[in-house]
């Protein structure tokens, strides 16, 4: 057998009791994250009221297409991971596999995206020190990226797990793991609204 | 002496390092909040060295009283981390993780020390030392404190790290600890941005820089003390 279905899932599927996804520290974590990133947005916010024209101006000089182009990556990718955990539960690891696969592509994608946005920026003269738009761009879009690497560093220990017969603690770490990326997306999503759309 | 007893040694042990690092919050509050005036910070990465020195010069005395106790206070991290260090390795066959934790406690808790070193030093003779190697000792305090990110998220990781890979019932600490510790690594890291900037959220007197891995530190440290004192209420103490 390829994939068996660990036994705390069949018991629940027998009982039909709905169970927490992943383990309640991901959920400590996510929040936690979420409530710092939520400090982010305010800083941006107060300096979007505060500067108001700077920031008009600086919006207008960022390329709307890399923005979307890095939405929709993380988007799909969130969707094909969250396929793929849907697959693994039903016990098909090969296809859970192809489909980590595909999202870490899209996860890679996004990196190589970022990185020539930033390099244009750069090329062009625009650099953190530009101005208070541009300082908080850079960095909070920096630290994103950073959790955008460690999510993709869960997903390919995700993928290798898929291909083996997985136990308990391997899903919950699948199902973390599938939380936390997740989480890269929504955030992603949050930032791209407050830079490139406002 | 039964095995038993032994047990209890290790609880009063426990407890004594999770009140340490309780005391350490404590003495930094009097020492780094109240009285040092590091945080909320008197001084700014953007003030002119001759304003540092104005600052510092009219509160000498609460400074240098504050730095007596930052001193106290930054020492007991080295007990506290002793103990979590100790708590973990009852989870080994063979000690790994908790001897790279002592690594760290150690590192952390020399950068810490020297921290207190250059706040007693900036309030020793402000108005006698050039204005500019009393911004040094401003600017190195700070660093000190916030862009040491590699050496307290190192440790927290290293925490973190046998929590969630042992099995569940021979976890040294709850498995949610662990994942608290990874964001706790993750919340130190904004520290290292002080290097970029000298104004903003990004200095060494802003939000994102150094509230935000003070707070957590601080925080972390009340949380790790809290569940030594569950772990040390297991070892029949």
């Amino acid at each position: 057998m390829a994939t068996d279905v660990p036994s705390a899932l069949a018991v629940e599927q027998v009982h039909g009791q709905r169970r927490l996804p992943g383990e309640m520290g991901i959920w400590i974590f996510v929040f936690g994250d979420l409530a710092v990133f939520t400090l982010f947005f305010v800083l941006v916010a107060q300096a979007n009221v505060q500067q108001n024209e700077v920031f008009q101006q600086s919006r207008r000089m960022l390329d709307f297409g890399h923005g979307l182009s890095n939405t929709l990556l993380l988007l799909t990718g969130s969707w094909l991971v969250a396929l793929s955990v849907e697959k693994l539960r039903h016990g098909r690891g090969k296809q859970a596999a192809r489909g980590l696969l595909l999202a870490i592509l899209c996860g890679a994608g996004f990196v190589i995206n970022k990185m020539v946005e930033w390099s244009d920026k750069i090329g062009a003269g625009i650099t953190p020190a530009t101005n208070d738009f541009f300082m908080l761009f850079f960095v909070f879009c920096a630290i994103h990226l950073f959790h955008v690497v460690i999510g993709l560093a869960c997903l390919l220990i995700m993928r290798a797990k898929c291909t083996r017969p997985i136990g308990v603690a391997d899903l919950r770490f699948i199902e973390s793991g599938a939380i936390f990326w997740h989480l890269v997306d929504l955030l992603w999503i949050l930032l791209f609204c407050l830079f490139y759309l406002i | 002496m039964s095995g038993v007893d032994r047990d209890a040694l290790f609880g009063r042990t426990l407890r004594l390092c999770a009140w340490s690092g309780i005391a350490s919050i404590i003495f930094f509050v009097i020492g780094g909040v109240i009285l040092g005036r590091m945080i909320p910070p008197l001084l700014a990465p953007n003030d002119s060295a001759d304003i540092m020195v104005q600052k510092i010069s009219e509160n000498v005395m609460s400074m240098r009283v504050g730095s007596v106790f930052q001193m106290i206070s930054f020492a007991l991290f080295a007990v506290y981390g002793a103990g979590i260090a100790a708590q973990t390795r009852r989870c080994e066959r063979s000690p790994g993780f908790s001897y790279i934790q002592l690594m760290f406690t150690a590192c952390g808790t020399l950068v810490a020390l020297l921290v207190a070193f250059s706040w007693a030093l900036m309030s020793f003779r402000p108005g006698e030392y050039e204005p500019t190697v009393i911004q040094y000792l401003a600017d190195y305090a700070y660093f000190l404190a916030v862009y040491s990110v590699p050496v307290f998220g190192g440790w927290c990781l290293m925490i973190a790290l046998p929590i969630l890979m042992v099995p569940e019932a021979e976890a040294p600490f709850p498995r949610w600890v662990g994942y608290l510790n990874v964001w706790a690594a993750v919340l130190f890291a904004p520290g290292q941005m002080v290097l970029f900037f000298k104004s903003g959220p990004f200095s060494w007197n802003g939000i994102v820089a150094l509230w935000l891995p003070f707070v957590a530190f601080f925080l972390w440290i009340l949380v790790m003390c809290i569940m030594m004192l569950e772990a040390a209420k297991r070892h029949g103490n």
